[in-house]
């Protein structure tokens, strides 16, 4: 649906600035050494994290040099090692000082010739010069010439590869993605070293010029997806992009949708799994959160170790999740429904338990259910927000609040505190933060209509939640498939798990023209070696 | 289109019947309740559960666990509104587990008092119905009760434990009950409900601290109706030969003669019985068939229980015993109330509908004259634990 209609948008995107290209703009590099470092000076306010080197190179100091680079963003003893000193004195132990005299193929030389570093670019415009120095690249501009030389040697303090906080296992890997873009595209490319992973690179943000990655393996990713995808990201035009969120709100499909559309995770294998069936990742530079496209209704419910357990035990704990997302989403709903509507639904010892622990409540079952369901949710914000090291204070009292102490004080029922607990902890086993906000969302919604209309405004609620649910989108993909449109074969991994043998194709809609994942399924079952002599 | 739909599913919220929000502590529970019938006015009894009572909770201040609200009206309905003039809580029936009709009304007729029962939305016409003897319904639900601390749970439990094994009971649901009433060809049947002791000690707490408690209640006896009126009562044998014939046996035991002296008690496990009419030359006939299958379950004679010879004679005498039972049964009914509670009438439909129609009209003239044939096959399985009793062994 979305991929014709965004199509004319694609003339529209911006150009950078860097490839205009009218003769002797503001933007062009001057010739002159001193005016260049004055106008650097100049834009940048005279930062104090800015250095700006003088040198002079070349026979007998005849070149006047600038060296520019941002201090805490640079490599230090690499700028001294590599830079200077191959400048100023490795240079004048071969025949190439001689040549460094002001002259055409300075530049060229010094490039071909004396620079020990690995990454160098050529520069010819400010544009280009601010974004290299302020990302930790050292500049060498020369006297006399209007371009330069970027040699990256970025290096800054940066968080190592830990294990990461959310979506943890207990049988998988343990690194989790870090802040630094190049680290996370190090972690998918140990993963997956096919030829075929692809990796395109884009700025977005013209003041933060974030860089974002889109990663996809060619021929296994649906090019109509990944075009959509690229097209989504050409679009956003906004000052700064600070994390993968900021993405997510400018390409997901559905921004008002309770569901998330689009999927993000902190883990590296699962961004390989979903590479592996065709999906398309997005890194962005700065957050170790990695955004995974197309992300459909049951990707919320499938955890990485899943695939790495007993078969068995995996198919129940996916089963298990459904379950525990249905009782996220309404089991304080229905008790309600039925506390104050039917009744004649609960077995008669339940019922006179029930309506003995309502003797001198003071509230109705509904302003009941809202008082613990908001304290839960103002507890569950405070224990986030709060300084680690009040935490034990913190639970003691939230203990109390949802707890024994309130039952005693007869303003709940202790039936109410057992359904919001279970709820509460319910909406945790899902391995995905995003699904339990949606639960938490709809949670209350549900609640409402619950204590006006009882089971019959429940199901109403779930008849519209199932039609939204169909009616949505993710990158053109149906949000409930494999459910609907219904797909027999890819039901191998939505509500049970079959053995990683069984396994053979890629999720279909997902990826329409590669699917095949095992080429022999035959052999693909575990046996005993068959024994030819014998021929039994 | 999206639209339309949303607006339409928003419309249907509002668009519904049966609505009704109450909170848990506005019911006023009834579990058990009674009809009696003074002066031309309905006297219904609900016995109302007070949850703090019955709760596990600890904060019960030993007061009784039910309490008992009355009022009468003009009709079942009216006088159950008229409850709450006195009762804290509106009734709410939908956990209704017995309705006690008393004996006097059961003998004007029970049907226009069925009718709320049946119609009204909040009950579940899936209680047993009783008739209380000798007594009346309200003083059935005074009675405080040991063991179970709601006498209606008392009630419900007795009456379903002691169909399913002893058999002299019937429990009959609402819905059964009114079939019954509309079916041609079967009458109506309830078991009754009587209260032994004093009746006055029996609403105290006092009634349930003694370990005899002096007032009890009980059921006992078939309450045969015809049409909706009462006629008269089944003993406690023939209770038992009611069950045998309308295959309403569960499990029960039967102490039947040894060949010698003394008694075998048979306990019966699986029990079937058919009743097939037929017309044999412009007469009805009646066939009742019966299997069952039971163990030995005491032996106070001596006799040679290894023995096969002695096992199918025990099967012979079993036989012997119910096939008099079900006539003696049959006789009473027969010659006393007239009225067909066995169902034969609908037999006979079932097999020739054409000669039933014919029939109908006149059945109750035909009834006692139907010929009744029996046959009854018995397979004692098992003898327990032990060969041969120990009696045998004991020198005199």
């Amino acid at each position: 649906m979305g991929f014709f209609k965004k199509k004319t948008n694609t003339k529209e995107q911006s150009t950078p600035p860097s490839q205009t290209n009218e003769n002797s703009s503001p933007n062009d590099l001057k010739t002159s050494l001193q005016d260049n470092i004055q106008f650097v000076k100049n834009s940048l306010g005279e930062s104090s994290d800015i250095v700006i080197r003088e040198i002079r190179i070349g026979q007998d100091g005849s070149v006047k040099a600038g060296i520019f680079y941002t201090d805490g963003l640079t490599d230090t003893p690499s700028l001294q090692n590599f830079i200077m000193e191959s400048l100023m004195l490795d240079i004048k132990g071969t025949g190439l000082e001689k040549k460094l005299t002001p002259g055409h193929n300075l530049l060229t030389a010094l490039k071909d010739f004396a620079m020990t570093v690995g990454e160098i670019k050529d520069l010819t415009n400010f544009d280009d010069l601010f974004t290299s120095l302020l990302s930790g690249d050292t500049i060498l501009l020369i006297d006399g010439y209007s371009e330069g030389l970027v040699m990256g040697n970025k290096h800054w303090v940066e968080r190592g590869i830990t294990e990461p906080a959310s979506q943890t296992v207990v049988r998988g890997p343990r690194e989790g993605f870090s802040e630094n873009l190049r680290v996370n595209t190090a972690l998918i490319r140990r993963k997956i070293k096919d030829p075929n992973l692809w990796m395109e690179s884009k700025v977005i943000g013209t003041r933060t010029k974030t860089n974002v990655s889109l990663m996809y393996i060619h021929g296994v990713a649906n090019d109509k997806i990944v075009n959509e995808v690229r097209l989504r990201l050409d679009r956003i035009d906004i000052d700064g992009i600070l994390e993968s969120g900021n993405i997510e709100g400018f390409i997901e499909d559905s921004t008002y949708s309770p569901f998330p559309t689009v999927f993000n995770t902190e883990r590296p294998d699962i961004v390989a799994a979903a590479l592996l069936e065709g999906r398309i990742a997005i890194l962005v530079d700065g957050t170790p959160f990695v955004l995974i496209v197309p992300a459909l209704f049951v990707q919320f419910f499938q955890s990485p170790e899943d695939y790495y357990v007993h078969t068995g035990i995996g198919s129940l704990i996916r089963l298990l999740r459904f379950f525990a997302f249905m009782i996220a989403l309404l089991a304080p709903a229905l008790f309600v429904a039925i506390t104050t509507f039917h009744q004649v639904m609960l077995p008669p010892a339940l019922l006179i338990s029930l309506t003995a622990q309502r003797e001198g409540v003071p509230f109705p079952a509904f302003v009941e259910a809202i008082i613990m369901e908001v304290t839960f949710e103002i507890l569950r914000e405070a224990g986030i927000r709060m300084p680690r090291s009040i935490g034990s204070a913190m639970s003691i009292v939230g203990a109390f609040v949802i707890g024994t102490a309130a039952v005693e004080a007869g303003i709940i029922s202790a039936a109410m505190v057992i359904v919001v607990s279970i709820t509460a902890i319910s909406s945790f086993v899902s391995p995905t933060y995003n699904m339990a906000i949606s639960v938490r969302i709809l949670r209350f919604g549900f609640m409402g209509l619950a204590a006006s209309f009882g089971l019959y405004g429940l199901a109403i609620g779930l008849v519209a939640l199932i039609l939204h649910l169909c009616s949505l989108r993710s990158f053109g993909v149906p949000y409930m498939a494999p459910f609907a449109p219904f797909n027999v074969s890819d039901q191998k991994d939505t509500l049970i798990v079959v053995p990683i043998w069984k396994m053979f194709t890629r999720p279909r809609l997902i990826n329409q023209t590669n699917v095949v994942r095992q080429q022999d399924p035959a052999s693909a079952k575990p046996q005993p070696p068959k024994n030819e002599e014998s021929g039994e | 289109m999206k639209k339309s739909l949303l607006v339409l599913l928003i419309l249907t919220l509002f668009l519904s019947g049966c609505w009704d929000r109450r909170e848990l502590n506005e019911l006023g529970i009834t579990m058990a309740m009674g009809i009696d019938k003074s002066e031309n006015q309905y006297v219904i009894s609900a016995q109302v559960v007070v949850p703090s009572e019955v709760s596990m909770k600890t904060n019960s201040q030993g007061r009784s666990a039910v309490t008992l609200f009355q009022a009468s009206g003009e009709s079942v309905y009216e006088a159950l509104r008229k409850m709450t003039k006195n009762s804290p809580r509106k009734i709410y029936p939908g956990h209704l587990l017995i309705l006690v009709i008393s004996e006097d009304l059961a003998k004007e007729g029970i049907a226009e008092s069925l009718d709320l029962l049946s119609r009204d939305w909040e009950l579940r016409p899936d209680f047993y119905v009783v008739v209380a003897k000798n007594t009346t319904a309200s003083e059935v639900l005074n009675v405080n009760t040991p063991i179970e601390s709601i006498p209606a749970t008392k009630m419900y439990k007795s009456l379903k434990v002691s169909e399913r094994n002893w058999a002299g009971t019937k429990g009959i649901i609402l819905d059964e009950l009114i079939k019954d009433l509309l079916t041609d060809g079967k009458e109506a049947v309830l078991t009754g409900i009587e209260i032994i002791g004093d009746k006055e000690i029996g609403s105290s707490k006092q009634n349930v601290e003694t370990i005899t408690s002096s007032t009890e209640i009980k059921y006992d006896h078939l309450a045969v109706f015809k049409g909706d009126r009462l006629v008269g009562w089944l003993n406690e044998e023939e209770s038992r030969g009611y069950a045998e014939i309308t295959n309403s046996v569960k499990s029960t035991v039967t102490a039947i003669p040894c060949p010698k002296k003394g008694k075998i008690s048979v306990n019966i496990l699986h029990y079937n019985a058919k009743v097939t009419g037929a017309i044999n030359k412009g007469t009805p006939e009646v066939n009742i068939k019966i299997q069952a299958e039971g163990d030995l379950g005491e032996v106070q004679c001596p006799i040679d229980l290894t023995k096969p010879k002695t096992i199918d004679e025990l099967e012979k005498i079993y036989e012997k015993e119910v096939e008099e039972v079900i006539h003696r049964t049959i006789d009473t009914v027969r010659s006393q109330y007239a009225s067909d509670i066995f169902g034969f009438g609908e037999a006979i439909s079932r097999s020739n509908p054409k000669e039933w129609d014919k029939m109908k009209e006149h059945w109750d003239e035909e009834f006692p004259e139907v010929t009744v044939n029996t046959q009854i096959d018995m397979k004692i399985r098992r003898i327990g634990t032990v060969n041969n009793s120990f009696l045998e062994k004991i020198k005199d």
